[in-house]
């Protein structure tokens, strides 16, 4: 295991010592005292395990494909923002846009999520421990997004394709976001991923499944009151 | 940009270094905005009077002015600890009558002159220029109290000088301060309003209707919770603002949670700011931060 000490250290230090460590071959990266700085861990392709001993600022683990990138605090707003492939591992709270426009990869967070959690996702899974705040899933085109606690207004507004999973109560739809049933293998997938990947247990029984209704897929003008709506 | 923040101790009420804490929190928010920085501090209540903080203006001898001030002032009370530092004067008054009557007495005597704070705890200090700047000014890390708030201000609308940079006090409601982060974008509409019904504007920067929109609502009787709440409805736009009163911070959150902010509860104290660093910049220790949701209204007593 190889350490970064952050004390004196500016961001771009401790990114280039980061990169300076994976170059040489290190596959498992210790980051102390990260003190919320920003823009940490970004744009890192190879499969090492980089964990922060503490809080990050904005925009940390963006643009990554292939790392484990673990957080001991909390993160400030776009965590992980288009990432490809990878997990990011949050252990607090993230702040505003976290995980918006993911490719791929999963990202957990245990605590709570804030605003725009996951918007414009493109793929990959999703998981929040807590609650997430206003529009999360906002124009959503594919991957799967769980949400163990409370979800905000405007859930899931404007999905094209993509999965919801919400474990406690949905302050308001968004548009064109439908309820249905989980189904036997939903309700499957929820218990191993939410046993694999957090650490408390949670019933899955009252979990609802939220979709995309489709209809503002292509426009019908005996639907001009849908559109009304949504725009 | 801008960058917010607030701290409330919860250990002592003869105060602590509140101006060390908001100092160190503000720098590691310098970058969101250079272009200016400011404090509102609590200290222990000032019995004998009102502390009353006066600009005197962006030229001329400030010394002389804050002198002659200083002894106009007198047939409003009792004058006590009159000092002038850079543009301010400072001064604590025993004030018989209305502390709105004091305040436009003042900046009668001559343009350009603003009472930037009055209260009986509230004291505000800002100018153009970095926390480092105001600091080596006016030494506010020297300032004991109880809570407060700090601002740096990156300008998108309005000028860059001492009366458009944060916090702003409500003018004529004394120790009631806020910073803002964001934009008032019905701001026009409700000053003109305002205006109809005779309340002074001293700046076109949209955050001030804040403190005038607070303090309206809390003289009309609504409690400060009532306030925050109201505001949520009848402010448009992006905002993150906080708002300091003698016994209390709080801070409200727009509708579409477009601006960060970031809070943290302890035994001891309770911080908040635009950003997390801000926070682990002051406070050393294992405590959990996280970004207040869309519509959040906190207020913390003390």
């Amino acid at each position: 295991m190889a350490e970064i000490v952050c004390v004196g250290k500016t961001t771009r230090d401790i990114n280039v010592e980061i990169k300076r460590l994976i170059a040489r071959g290190e596959t498992d990266i210790r980051v102390k005292n990260p003190g919320a700085r920003h823009n940490l861990g970004v744009a890192i392709l190879e499969s090492v395990e980089l964990t922060f001993d503490g809080s990050v600022g904005y925009y940390c683990a963006g643009m990554i494909d292939g790392p484990t990138v673990k957080v001991r605090g909390s993160t400030g707003w776009g965590l992980a923002e288009s990432m490809m492939d990878g997990t990011v591992i949050v252990e607090g709270s993230a702040g505003n846009g976290a995980a918006a426009s993911i490719r791929g990869g999963t990202v957990i967070i245990h605590g709570d999520a804030a605003a725009r959690l996951g918007v414009s996702m493109k793929g990959g899974l999703i998981l929040v421990g807590g609650n997430c705040g206003y529009m999360a899933g906002f124009m959503a085109q594919k991957g799967t997004l769980i949400v163990c606690g409370d979800a905000g207004e405007a859930f899931a507004d404007s999905m094209y394709e993509g999965i919801c999973f919400v474990g406690g109560s949905i302050a308001e739809l968004g548009n064109d976001a439908v309820i249905e049933k989980p189904t036997a293998e939903d309700l499957a997938f929820l218990e191993s991923t939410l046993s694999r990947y957090l650490p408390q247990k949670i019933e899955i029984h009252d979990f609802k499944k939220v979709i995309s209704g489709r209809k503002l897929w292509n426009f019908d003008k005996d639907e001009r009151a849908v559109w009304r709506e949504a725009l | 940009m801008c960058g917010i923040v607030g701290f409330l101790d919860k250990t002592s009420n003869e105060g602590t270094t509140v101006g060390q804490t908001i100092l160190k929190m503000l720098t590691a928010l310098e970058v969101r905005g250079p272009d200016s920085a400011g404090v509102a501090l609590f200290g222990p209540p000032e019995n004998s009077g009102f502390v009353v903080r006066v600009k005197l203006g962006e030229h001329g001898d400030f010394e002389e002015k804050g002198t002659f001030i200083a002894k106009r002032v007198q047939e409003f009370g009792s004058v006590g600890e009159v000092k002038t530092t850079a543009e301010y004067l400072r001064f604590v008054i025993d004030l018989r009558g209305e502390p709105t009557s004091l305040a436009s007495f003042i900046e009668s005597l001559e343009d350009g002159i603003e009472v930037v704070s009055m209260g009986r705890m509230l004291e505000v200090v800002k100018q153009v220029g970095s926390p480092q700047n105001l600091e080596a000014t006016y030494g506010v890390s020297a300032f004991l109290g109880t809570h407060g708030l700090g601002h740096t201000r990156l300008s998108t609308e309005s000028r860059v000088d001492l009366s458009h940079s944060q916090p702003f006090w409500a003018h004529g409601y004394p120790d009631l301060a806020i910073v803002h982060n964001g934009h008032i974008t019905n701001y026009h509409k409700m000053r003109r309003r305002y205006e109809q019904h005779g309340v002074k504007f001293y700046t076109e920067n949209d955050s001030e209707i804040i403190g005038v929109y607070l303090a309206e609502r809390l003289s009309q009787g609504l409690t400060l919770r009532e306030t925050l709440d109201a505001s949520l409805i009848d402010l448009d736009g992006s905002f993150s603002y906080l708002v300091a009163t003698p016994d209390a911070i709080g801070f409200a959150k727009d509708p579409f949670a477009f601006k960060p902010l970031l809070f943290t509860e302890t035994d001891t104290f309770v911080a908040v700011a635009t950003e997390e660093i801000a926070i682990r910049s002051a406070f050393d220790g294992a405590y959990e931060v996280r970004e207040a949701q869309a519509k959040d209204v906190r207020i913390w007593q003390r």
